[in-house]
């Protein structure tokens, strides 16, 4: 799977699942998940487990933070070391 | 000698170990000296924007030192605080200002324009929107409030969807911190984590606690990357952590966490509402070494009672006995004492009851009761319970269809009001779910104006754009029509069952 691969299917789960809610964000790759209010604690579990399927790796509990799930841009840098 | 009021807490905490850390954020560590400092600048910025004793000063701050600073100083400048949720509506918070009679408004700039638009509908207080500019050093010399002055003035959903101010005196919270740190053996050594908002009376108690025992507290800005949270609890070598159902739902679900020694772990508070089951046996797997107290509160008290972890694997649903110094028993529907096993209205006896609703006779009278004693008021909580044989209580319900999501208040009326509102509905009922993660989860039934086409999407943003964030349903169903009971009601425990 390429990173560009990995980047459109986190914007696609992103887009159906939490940003429905919120018609007027043009979220970029590089924005700020929880500042935009995109995503609560709840949601980054929700986002955890798709990742963790969808990608086939392991997610520890200390990884889950902003500078690996902040954004798609941290996410799909840690999906590649993650799968390196 | 223990201080007799809030204020009296930070001076005596500042006197005694000025170099200890009151608070830790992200940002920065507060040490008892510097917030001693801040107090005393705001209390004088505060007394600048015409601030008198008695007065309230409602503050609207995330999770933040500025927020801990904002308490200390209100109390200083001999004024009452009355924090509100960072997140709350225009509409809302004017009318709170208004309810409460607030002469100024402690917020930061993002909230600026939103807390002046709201002011100046509420009379004009005065809004400090740059807590680091306000007053100057003064010395904290000056006139201190009595233990029988207002402290605070706390906001709470009543069953109507009405603010209601839990009115509470220096008294009533130094007492019940006292309680609280008793059972929880709280001291100078201990590092409490805080990832609930300090807007809520659950959170606003660990730092009231912490500052009352000297302990530090670790504050996060909320409970959100839980990594991050693991990764506090590691370097702060935190020793106590207090969650609502969500928090520890989220905690257990990680991968490793189990597996960490977390050595200055030593005990887990549970309040807000129970922990499932399943989520009760995770914990414990999760933190085989934490003493798990599982707790029961109200604002209009604080706390009630706590079960002793020592009783969890005897009575794992229990929320345990009056907390120190206070009594609580079960009364049937005739005033008098129920029977073990028997289910009643929980009331409440001691020091940490309210003085009463802020300026509401009629819904004081409906809460506080004649006493044991001429000048005692007992409180009814308007929560069933029943108790074992042994004395142990277990929650049974609250009176009305209140629901608790994520450990916070959600009416099913404000959030229907909201649907009702939306063109193309013709009927909506909002009902809490059980669930793991949140306690009970909002749910939204809605039925659709014939011949109009609904969609969920549209219905939840805008739920999300007029409700604060708690109460913005997490799943709405459309029906074409809502199920009825035999009197023609809405039949919600149909909409609530599997």
């Amino acid at each position: 799977m390429s990173e560009s691969e990995v980047r459109q299917g986190l914007r696609a789960f992103i887009g159906e699942n939490f940003l429905y809610l919120r018609p007027e964000v043009a979220l970029a790759d590089g924005d700020d998940l929880l500042a935009h209010g995109i995503l609560d604690s709840l949601g980054f579990v929700e986002l955890v487990e798709e990742v963790q399927g969808r990608f086939e790796i392991a997610v520890e509990d200390i990884e889950i933070t902003e500078e690996n799930f902040g954004s798609i841009d941290a996410m799909t840098a840690f999906v590649a070391r993650k799968r390196a | 000698m223990t201080a007799r009021t809030l204020d009296g807490d930070l001076r005596a905490a500042a006197a005694a170990h000025p170099e200890r850390t009151a608070v830790v954020t992200a940002q920065r560590s507060t040490s008892y000296g510097e917030l001693e400092l801040a107090a005393g600048r705001i209390a004088a910025g505060l007394r600048g924007l015409g601030v008198a004793p008695g007065d309230r000063v409602a503050i609207v701050l995330p999770n933040g030192a500025e927020m801990a600073e904002a308490i200390y100083g209100a109390l200083r400048a001999r004024a009452a605080f009355t924090p509100l949720n960072p997140t709350i509506k225009q509409d809302k918070l004017g009318d709170v200002l208004e309810r409460c009679g607030a002469t100024a408004v402690i917020c930061d700039a993002e909230r600026a324009a939103t807390v002046e638009a709201a002011a100046a509908r509420a009379g004009g207080p005065a809004v400090a929107a740059d807590i680091a500019s306000l007053g100057r050093a003064e010395d904290s010399t000056g006139a201190a409030p009595l233990d029988v002055d207002l402290a605070a003035v706390l906001y709470t959903s009543g069953s109507t969807g009405e603010p209601k101010g839990v009115t509470v005196t220096h008294r009533n919270m130094a007492f019940v911190g006292d309680s609280i740190i008793e059972y929880l053996e709280l001291g100078p050594e201990d590092r409490i984590l805080c990832v609930l908002p300090l807007s809520f009376g659950y959170g606003l108690y660990q730092l009231l606690t912490c500052v009352r025992s000297g302990a530090t507290l670790v504050l996060e800005a909320g409970f959100t990357f839980p990594g991050r949270v693991v990764e506090v609890l590691e370097r702060e070598r935190v020793t106590g952590l207090p969650g609502v159902p969500t928090v520890f739902g989220v905690l257990t679900a990680l991968r490793g966490l189990a597996d960490r020694e977390l050595p200055h772990l030593r005990f887990l508070t549970n309040a807000g509402a129970a922990l499932p089951a399943a989520t009760l046996a995770a914990v414990r797997r999760t933190f085989p070494d934490a003493r798990l107290y599982s707790m029961y509160g109200q604002t209009e008290c604080t706390r009630v009672c706590y079960l002793p972890p020592e009783q969890l694997d005897a009575r794992p649903t229990s929320v345990g006995i009056p907390i120190p110094g206070t009594e609580a028993w079960v009364e049937d529907d005739d005033g008098r004492v129920a029977a073990p096993g028997e289910v009643g209205e929980l009331i409440v006896r001691g020091s940490h009851v309210m003085q009463g609703y802020w300026q509401d006779e009629q819904g004081t009278a409906e809460r506080l009761r004649p006493g044991r004693w001429p000048w005692e008021r007992v409180l009814a909580t308007g929560d069933l319970f029943r108790r074992d044989a042994e004395g142990y209580l277990y929650f049974v319900s609250r009176r009305d269809d209140m629901i608790k999501s994520r450990g916070e208040k959600v009416v099913p009326r404000e959030v229907e009001e909201v649907l009702h509102a939306v063109p193309g509905v013709r009927e909506a009922a909002v009902v809490g779910v059980p669930d793991e993660l949140l306690g009970q989860a909002v749910h939204a039934h809605v039925a659709p104006v014939s011949g109009e086409q609904l969609d969920a999407g549209d219905l939840r943003r805008c739920c999300a754009e007029r409700l604060e964030v708690h109460m913005v349903p997490r799943r709405i169903v459309l029906h074409a029509f809502l199920p009825r009971t035999a009197n023609g009601k809405i039949d919600r425990r149909a909409l609530v069952g599997p």
